[in-house]
């Protein structure tokens, strides 16, 4: 639906800019889907008079038009359109003019100069109308800017209207919701008019003979009337609804239909046969010529609308091609009917046609207001093309159709809503809708329901309207969830878990307490702060007298157990808290994750050799889980002191400086108190200092680099104590922005390099978002890196 | 005609067999079943036969072709079955491919998650708290008599600093309900402990689930259907289950849950002690006066809460009998759960 802000505000005023007031219908349940300021792009365009046609001498399909646009000269404008002729006003877009992207120039077209465009309705956006030129019916002074001509200064709020409301298909409906909505009033049209002597039902009868599709049929006649364009009053709100001009008859019911949104159709007296309207069923194969030309073959459950003879109209739908309106039409007979929407829907959806009528029939129209849309199409009929109307309305309605009462119970609409509404308060939302209230106890009304609202069927019905009369975001909001929950740990253990589990690990479930002799077997020292134990006033020995402030004797425990039962090569792990006493009253209870991997990591393949273990295999797993719980920026790598790790394969992991853990091989005189002969590997996490920083929204997609990368290696002989990570830093050091990746791929010590050194080699990858890098670039920063590693370590390039 | 055809069937069922390779089969084939083989030769001249042999003729003709076929595709088969087993020198499909290694998680811990989950499904949050805990949360917050037993040192573990490790998981729910207004829809899980020599039911630390609701207009049925929907999640959909007037000091109406006994379908076993039913833990509405510790209307709202023991329910799920499996940590165990 298509609403005139400009329109509504004669109905409504709404004392609201467009935004505040578009914002506020769909808060109110009417959506909006786009608002179309009018008028917008429509400089240059001026109203220009068609002084003369002629042939273009080149074309056969364009004619050479002389155009006054209210300058001295008129313009010369070729145009393609066939109906362009002479003393017609059209509009014209002058040279500068823009419409949409495309800007009028001066132009040449098959030899001939122009200097502008005849436009059509669609191309300055008034309509689709694309077919022809537009013509202007209007008198108006040539050179008058086309939007000041048009009025077309307007937004227009393509609104989305739902199935259940065709009393928003009006614009009187639509300003009713609004005056709920605002909680002011609206104006109806003031309907007043002169009859003849001449009564209606002398003139005209009607008959219904099938009163279940057709329920009410009123008729009405102007006699007289002047077939002419309707004023511009009228043509501007009929094209800024979307709909085109044609003349003061078609105009009206069109108008009508915009204003009441109940379809309207004129017959043309003279071509009644017997002056008899009968509305039936047609016969089987009856035939019929629309008014677009089409001829339809009907059956007994299509309803017509027929005269004497001859179907007149496919009842709600579209008429016929004989009785429509002529250019010579004096006498009009004005329908106004309301049909079962089935049937409709049923026929419209048989034939393919959806008309304007249809889709509003189809969903229900107002039975009862059809005397009162009938009257104003009269009125109109006389203000725009002259003649009398004759006395009264013939109205066939044989059963009327009554409103509905509903009971409404105040304290059910408060409990639906947790809300708080006073008996006094429903009730003048109720009567701003119309709705009709008589109070049957303090918390009960009886709720009449106008037929134009078929929606209303319930009581929660009209507790839906009361809601929304409330303010859905004035409903208090019941909040359940997420005020304790500890997703952000539980995700990180089950994801570092899982990933365990799929390396082979198996968890393992120790309880809490421990030996105090447990620390000394991994020679932890006394300042060490896992010495500040948490001891147990009652324990139940000796070896359960402290709460555990490490998983790792545990781990080796459950180690040297499952040694004794022949496994050799496995991996264990433990998450699990660890208990600490930080001061004389308060302790604390960190989670670690701890694991060991016993014998060989890779299990027995007959295929290759067996592969030694090394640091390296413990440190890749501690790398992996942490990447897998995203804990890989600000980690670093230094050598670790602690007692238990054998001297040349240990490491802390430091996360932003701070010691989160440490990884490596457990030391021979550790294992022998734990009673283990086999080589083990071990890690030991803090995880509650990275479960705060968990999100698992970090995850952000990032569009793939369109240029390629460029590898390159680079192999450097450089002195045993400098870290291969103090080199790989180095290197990107070089460009951030360019150096994506360094990989160590080889490391050699041997014969050819001299002593005290190793040669290491590494794989970059350099690449750029914003370009393809050229090889000179690439060879620049390769000389750049090897300057700089040279200068601050004296690494140097390995001679091949 | 009908000799005829006798006679290049037997040929056929002669020379099929006795080839040698593809490339002699696919010469037989032409020769019997091609377009300019006898057959085809035979077919184009039925119409010479009498009219009232013809369909016989037919008949036979089609019987002879489809038997030839058969004897083709099958000595095809016999051909590459040798082929394959000569060319299969280099691989053996039996041998075992490279060894990746799974692991398991702990049974405890798998049913822990399943029981997380579960609740986590029916909109409950998950609370964690200390498992060092002060007597006002474990006890009197938790309307506990001062006389009653489980204060006991015998019962509770005590700190050398007077604290205590919680013997359930409960004084995490007054910890929330004094942060947090109603509504309260949580389970707090987690380590307990109890002063209990270790034997084939007890454990001195073991786990617990506890589900507290707290929101106006909480009713008994609502703990019901909750346990119910509880008990056949994690066991299955016939499981049933009742209640039994017990005491707790933190609920009343208090209640133990039983469930059918899993094992006999409620007949009586040893798993149940011929009972037909298993004890699974306690419920009840939360006691006003606990409501009204933590500042609730205990007019306006109500509450339910139940506990339940982890061990027990993986006991009962995996068919343990033994509770110390549960942390002995011995890989013939563990590798059961992958
Ligand atoms: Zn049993």
């Amino acid at each position: 639906m298509k609403i005139s802000y400009n329109w509504l505000n004669e109905l409504v005023p709404t004392h609201l800019d467009i935004d505040e007031f578009c914002e506020k219908l769909t808060m109110f349940g009417l959506e909006v889907e786009e608002v179309v300021q009018l008028g917008k792009n429509l400089e240059n365009i001026v109203i220009g008079k068609v002084v003369s046609v002629e042939k273009h001498p080149n074309a056969d399909k364009l004619s050479l038009c002389k155009v006054d646009v209210g300058n001295s000269e008129p313009l010369s404008i070729i145009c393609g359109a066939p109906n362009v002729v002479k003393d017609i006003l059209v509009p014209v877009a002058m040279i500068g003019a823009k419409l949409g992207d495309f800007e009028i120039k001066k132009a040449k077209l098959r030899g001939v100069e122009s200097f502008g465009m005849i436009c059509s309705e669609n191309e300055l956006g008034v309509s689709d109308e694309h077919s022809g030129i537009m013509i202007i019916k209007q008198d108006i002074e040539p050179g008058t800017p086309f939007a000041d001509a048009m009025g077309i200064n307007d937004n227009i709020i393509e609104v989305d209207v739902t199935p259940n409301r065709p009393d928003l298909l009006g614009m009187i409906g639509v300003a009713r919701e609004v005056a709920v909505m605002l909680n002011t009033e609206y104006e109806h049209p003031e309907i007043t008019f002169e009859e003849s002597e001449v009564k209606t039902k002398d003139e005209i009868s009607v008959i219904i003979e099938d009163s279940e599709k057709c329920p009410r049929y009123c008729a009405r006649m102007v006699h007289g009337i002047t077939v002419k364009p309707s004023p511009s009053w009228m043509q501007r709100k009929l094209i800024a609804s979307g709909l085109r001009p044609i003349n003061n008859i078609v105009d009206v019911t069109n108008y009508v239909l915009l204003e009441y949104g109940q379809p309207l159709h004129a017959f043309d007296y003279t071509k009644i046969k017997d002056k008899t309207i009968a509305v039936r069923t047609a016969k089987d194969k009856e035939k019929m010529m629309l008014l677009d030309d089409t001829e339809l073959k009907l059956h007994s459950d299509n309803l017509l609308i027929t005269d004497a003879e001859h179907p007149l109209a496919l009842a709600g739908i579209m008429g016929g091609l004989d009785s429509s309106i002529n250019d010579n039409t004096k006498d009009v007979i004005i329908e106004c009917a309301y049909f079962d929407p089935r049937n409709i829907r049923a026929s419209a959806l048989e034939y393919g046609l959806q008309t304007d009528s249809s889709y509003r029939f189809e969903r229900g129209m107002d039975p009862n207001s059809l005397i009162e849309v009938i009257d104003r199409a009269a009125q109109l009929m006389q203000l725009t093309g002259g003649g009398e109307i004759s006395s009264g309305v013939v109205d066939c309605y044989p059963h009327k159709i009554e409103p509905k009462v509903l009971p409404l119970r105040v304290s059910r609409a408060n409990s639906i809503l947790n809300a708080k509404m006073s008996a006094d308060e429903v009730e003048n939302y109720l009567n701003k809708f119309e709705f009709a209230t008589k109070k049957t106890s303090e918390d009960t009304f009886e709720v009449t329901i106008p037929t134009f609202r078929p929606d209303i069927e319930r009581e929660i019905d009209i507790i839906e309207e009361l809601a929304r009369c409330y303010g859905y975001n004035n409903v208090e909001s019941y909040f359940w969830i997420n005020r304790i929950d500890n997703k952000q740990k539980r995700t990180v253990a089950r994801l570092a878990k899982n990933h365990l589990i799929s390396l082979g690990f198996f968890e393992v479930n120790n309880m809490s307490f421990a030996s105090p002799d447990d620390l000394d077997a991994l020679n932890i020292s006394d300042d060490d702060f896992r010495r500040k134990v948490v001891e147990l006033a009652n324990p139940i020995g000796e070896q359960f007298s402290t709460m555990r402030s490490t998983l790792i004797p545990d781990l080796l425990k459950n180690t040297a157990l499952n040694l004794s039962y022949k496994f050799e090569n496995f991996k264990l792990f433990e998450l699990n808290r660890i208990y600490l006493k930080e001061r004389e009253d308060t302790f604390a209870e960190p989670t670690y994750l701890t694991g060991v991997i016993v014998g060989e990591f890779y299990p027995f393949y007959w295929k290759e050799e067996q592969r030694a273990t090394s640091f390296y295999d413990v440190k890749g797993v501690v790398e992996s889980i942490l990447s897998k719980i995203h804990c890989t920026k600000n980690i670093t790598y230094k050598v670790s002191n602690q007692p238990y790790y054998e001297k040349n394969s240990k490491a802390d992991i430091f996360l932003d400086e701070k010691k989160i853990g440490s990884c490596g091989i457990i030391k021979d005189d550790v294992l022998k108190s734990f009673e283990i002969k086999a080589p083990v590997l071990l890690f030991d996490i803090d995880l509650s200092r990275i479960i705060p920083l968990y999100n698992e929204k970090d995850i952000r997609f990032k569009e793939i680099v369109k240029y390629p990368p460029v590898l390159r290696d680079i192999a450097v002989i450089a002195p045993s104590d400098i870290e291969v990570g103090t080199i790989e830093k180095l290197i990107k050091s070089v460009g951030p922005n360019i150096i994506k990746d360094v990989q160590l791929f080889d490391v050699y010590t041997g014969k050819q390099i001299k002593q005290g050194c190793r040669s290491l080699a590494f794989n970059i990858t350099f690449q750029s978002e914003t370009s393809t890098l050229t090889d000179k670039y690439v060879d620049k920063l390769f000389d750049n890196i090897v300057n700089k590693l040279l200068r601050e370590h004296q690494i140097e390039l390995r001679q091949e | 005609m009908k000799e005829q055809i006798q006679e290049i069937l037997e040929e056929a069922r002669r020379s099929i067999p006795s080839c040698e390779s593809d490339k002699d089969i696919e010469e037989l084939r032409i020769k019997y079943l091609g377009k300019k083989s006898s057959l085809s030769d035979l077919m184009s001249k039925i119409g010479t036969v009498p009219k009232e042999e013809r369909p016989q003729m037919g008949a036979l003709l089609n019987k002879a072709k489809k038997e030839i076929a058969q004897l083709i595709e099958q000595k095809k088969v016999v051909l590459h079955e040798k082929e394959d087993t000569s060319r299969a020198r280099g691989l053996d499909v039996t041998m075992p491919g490279r060894p990746l290694t799974i692991g398991a998680k702990h049974p405890l811990y798998q049913i822990w998650e399943e029981i997380e989950d579960i609740f986590i499904n029916l909109g409950f949050e998950v609370a964690e708290g200390p498992e060092i805990e002060s007597e006002y949360y474990n006890f009197d917050a938790l309307n506990t008599p001062s006389w009653h037993p489980a204060r006991n040192p015998q019962d509770t573990f005590y700190l050398k600093e007077g604290k205590l490790l919680r013997t359930q998981t409960s004084p995490m729910q007054i910890r929330v309900m004094e942060k947090f207004k109603p509504p309260i829809k949580i389970i707090s899980t987690g380590r307990c402990y109890r002063v209990d020599k270790m034997d084939p039911s007890h454990l001195p630390v073991f786990h617990q689930v506890e589900a507290l609701l707290v929101d106006e207009g909480v009713t008994m049925s609502d703990l019901k259907g909750a346990l119910d929907s509880f008990v056949k999640r994690i066991f299955s959909a016939d499981t049933l289950s009742r209640f039994r007037p017990h005491f707790f000091p933190f609920t009343e109406p208090s209640a133990e849950i039983d469930i059918l006994c899993i094992n006999c379908n409620g007949k009586g076993c040893k798993l149940c002690k011929n009972s037909g039913w298993l004890e699974m833990g306690g419920a009840g509405m939360v006691d006003p006066a606990v409501l009204e510790e933590v500042g609730y209307d205990s007019e306006k709202y109500t509450g339910y809460a139940f506990g339940l023991g982890i061990e027990r329910i993986a006991m009962l799920r995996y068919g343990i009998s033994d509770i110390r499996k549960l942390v002995t940590n011995d890989l013939r165990i563990l590798m059961q759960f992958q």
